[in-house]
């Protein structure tokens, strides 16, 4: 062992002195079940991007999300184990964190966060509501379950029909259009009325168990109501059997002869709901990526839903703006043809002849839409409100600038960026905070 | 005579010099090539799944392919080249987006490359990025370059469809630095983001 120079014998033990310090004052600092000092940080990095930094729901990416995060200020939460309309219970929220909401954006942090920092969640996410410093959560009393058997489901679709179930989950579980029926929560929102047939998105959990206390306690904010009172305890399990009866099976347990089926079955539901179809696939090709705009940080300017106005510069070509997809009939879709829109978005040719650059706009990709989906497109964008916004045209730069840059980016490589804007380049303008564009 | 001549000849190149100069600003490039060839360039560079061995899988990454394809993924996610997309580099990621929220971003590679692609990840990891714009380490993603937020409203079978079809594309190697810090705010000033066009990666 080589010899230790005298002035540095000292430092091992006070660093061990000053760690059992640290680790004492960490103790001390915090007691079983008090927020460590950092959860606010950890609320703002992993939480807030959808939720808020408020708490209330409406963080950066909240816009394009189904269904919205929850506003954790009025203190409603969907999926409890206590009575209807009551505040959740701790384990409650715990669960939602740890284990996430299937079907919906919300993760299941576990494996990520451990389990202190989940219940520290736990904890700063209930401070946003003033209801949790004066209620208390009335947990529900679950009856033993009532197992499975053919006498049970049966029993269960029985009181499946007593309970009108079907009027929003549709005859035999298989889910009805909720939007189209007008169905909202009550944030406003359009609710979602379970295909039940698909038990891996279910948000509260797939077990009988977990449908039971569904019917029991009821969905918070939602139009689906606790048959804690209105039903006989035994049916609420009885119909949580039938539920489970329900499901089908999912694509990835499905043979190659089962997905030709399935999916032909989906394409022909597709065709008789178009409207349908098309919000779905409006949603997920990420239209409203472009043509909705937003503010810097990636919010959603209000009253502006599809309605164009996001600036680009390509350098070279010049500025074009993105267009009013809403069924205005001066500045949007309104008197467009469908054959008009088609081309548009598979072929790039505008309706005055001339062409797009083959991006931002991606129609060399939705080309491969079948017919069938690009029928579906068109009906959903005519659903869509009309809102005033006039969009200018293109902006070519002059010669000089073009020739210029065009030397720059040839022969000098020079890397020209496209710059997406902020706010909203059409005639509505940018609305400030809490004010909207009046629709018409 | 001569001296007519020489006023013909310099009357000429200028005529083309200004012909040249005028055609390449009133027709740009791009402009000149039917709207055909950029479609089918686009399912050209989409590896089809006639060799997938497994039927049922087949089905499944078929499905993947057409939702791929109609969303417009390789906008972002075909490495850039010079002269555009490099249709050899099929997802292989690589453009740079300086965002004003969320720092600069570079598109990852969705190839199923062992040390640089999506081969590093599980199926679980893929389906949180796209659903919940979060990152295996916890990390959030900007939903201003990666529009994760309108791919989360995919259902949960065509989410496990595309991560079928991404699984059976062709592997590049192509490393995606890391994130970083820094917005567009010191590029241009009221900006969403400044998108790149040459490859930040490395091959």
């Amino acid at each position: 062992m080589p010899p230790v120079p005298s002035g540095l014998r000292w430092i091992a033990p006070c660093g061990v002195a000053l760690l059992l310090v640290g680790v004492a004052a960490g103790i001390a600092q915090s007691p079983a079940g008090a927020p460590p000092a950092d959860v606010k940080q950890l609320y703002d990095t992993s939480c807030a991007n959808c939720h808020g930094t408020d708490g209330r729901g409406h963080g950066p990416a909240a816009d394009a999300l189904t269904p919205r995060p929850r506003d954790f200020t009025r203190g409603t939460y969907k999926f409890r184990s206590t009575a209807s309309g009551s505040l959740p219970s701790d384990d409650d929220l715990y669960r939602s964190i740890a284990h996430g909401l299937p079907g919906t954006s919300m993760l299941g942090w576990k494996g990520i966060l451990d389990d202190g920092q989940t219940r520290a969640l736990v904890v700063y996410v209930k401070q946003f509501s003033p209801r949790f410093a004066t209620e208390g959560a009335t947990p529900v009393t679950a009856t033993p379950a009532l197992p499975s058997s053919p006498a049970s489901i049966e029993k269960g679709r029985a009181a499946y029909e007593t309970l009108a179930c079907g009027a929003c989950h549709g005859d035999g579980g298989a889910g009805v259009d909720a939007i189209a029926m007008g169905l909202k929560d009550d944030w406003g929102n359009d609710a979602h009325a379970p295909n039940l047939t698909e038990p891996w998105s279910f948000r509260g959990g797939r077990t009988a168990a977990d449908i039971y206390m569904r019917l029991k306690s009821g969905i918070n904010g939602t139009p689906m109501p606790s048959f804690g009172d209105t039903a006989k305890d035994e049916d609420l399990w009885h119909v949580a059997n039938y539920v489970v009866s329900l499901a089908r099976k999912p694509v990835w347990e499905m043979t190659a002869d089962e997905l030709r089926s399935h999916y032909a079955r989906q394409a022909e539901a597709d065709a008789a709901s178009p409207v349908q179809r098309g919000r779905s696939l409006v949603a997920t090709m990420a239209c409203g990526h472009c043509h909705t705009p937003a503010d810097r940080e990636g919010r959603a300017l209000p009253g502006l839903e599809f309605a164009g106005g996001v600036k680009m510069r390509l350098v070279v070509w010049g500025d074009v703006v993105s267009a009013n997809l809403t069924s205005d009939n001066e500045t949007g879709l309104g008197r467009a043809s469908d054959s008009d829109i088609k081309r548009a978005f598979t072929h790039g040719i505008k309706r005055d002849g001339s062409r797009m650059l083959p991006f931002p706009m991606g129609w060399p990709a939705y080309a491969h839409l079948t017919p069938q989906d690009q029928d579906a497109l068109v009906a959903y964008l005519r659903t869509l409100p009309p809102v005033k916004n006039q969009i200018p045209p293109p902006v070519r730069p002059g010669v000089f600038a073009y020739l210029t840059s065009k030397f720059q980016m040839l022969i000098g490589g020079k890397d020209f960026p496209i710059v997406i804007y902020a706010g909203n380049a059409g005639s509505a303008g940018t609305p400030g905070p809490g004010q909207a564009p009046a629709r018409r | 005579m001569k001296r007519i001549l020489k006023w013909v000849v310099l009357a000429v190149v200028v005529l083309a010099a200004c012909g040249f100069v005028g055609y390449l600003y009133f027709v740009p490039p791009l402009m000149s090539t039917a709207p055909e060839e950029f479609i089918n360039g686009e399912a050209a560079m989409a590896p089809p799944v006639d060799r997938i061995p497994d039927p049922a899988v087949r089905a499944l990454a078929e499905r993947g392919r057409y939702v791929l394809l109609t969303t417009d993924c390789t906008g972002c996610h075909v490495t850039p080249g010079p002269q555009g997309p490099l249709p050899d580099m099929y997802l292989a990621g690589g453009r740079k987006f300086v965002t004003a929220a969320h720092g600069t971003v570079v598109s990852r590679n969705l190839t199923p490359d062992a040390e640089t692609g999506l081969a590093r990840r599980t199926d679980d990891d893929v389906k949180r990025v796209l659903r919940s714009g979060v990152y295996p380490d916890g990390r959030t993603i900007s939903h201003t370059a990666m529009p994760w937020a309108q791919f989360s409203n995919w259902s949960d079978e065509d989410l496990h469809a595309v991560v079928v079809y991404l699984r059976h594309i062709t592997p590049v190697r192509h490393e995606i630095p890391p994130p970083a810090s820094g917005g567009s705010e010191a590029i241009v000033p009221n900006t969403i983001e400044v998108v790149y066009g040459a490859d930040a990666g490395k091959r």
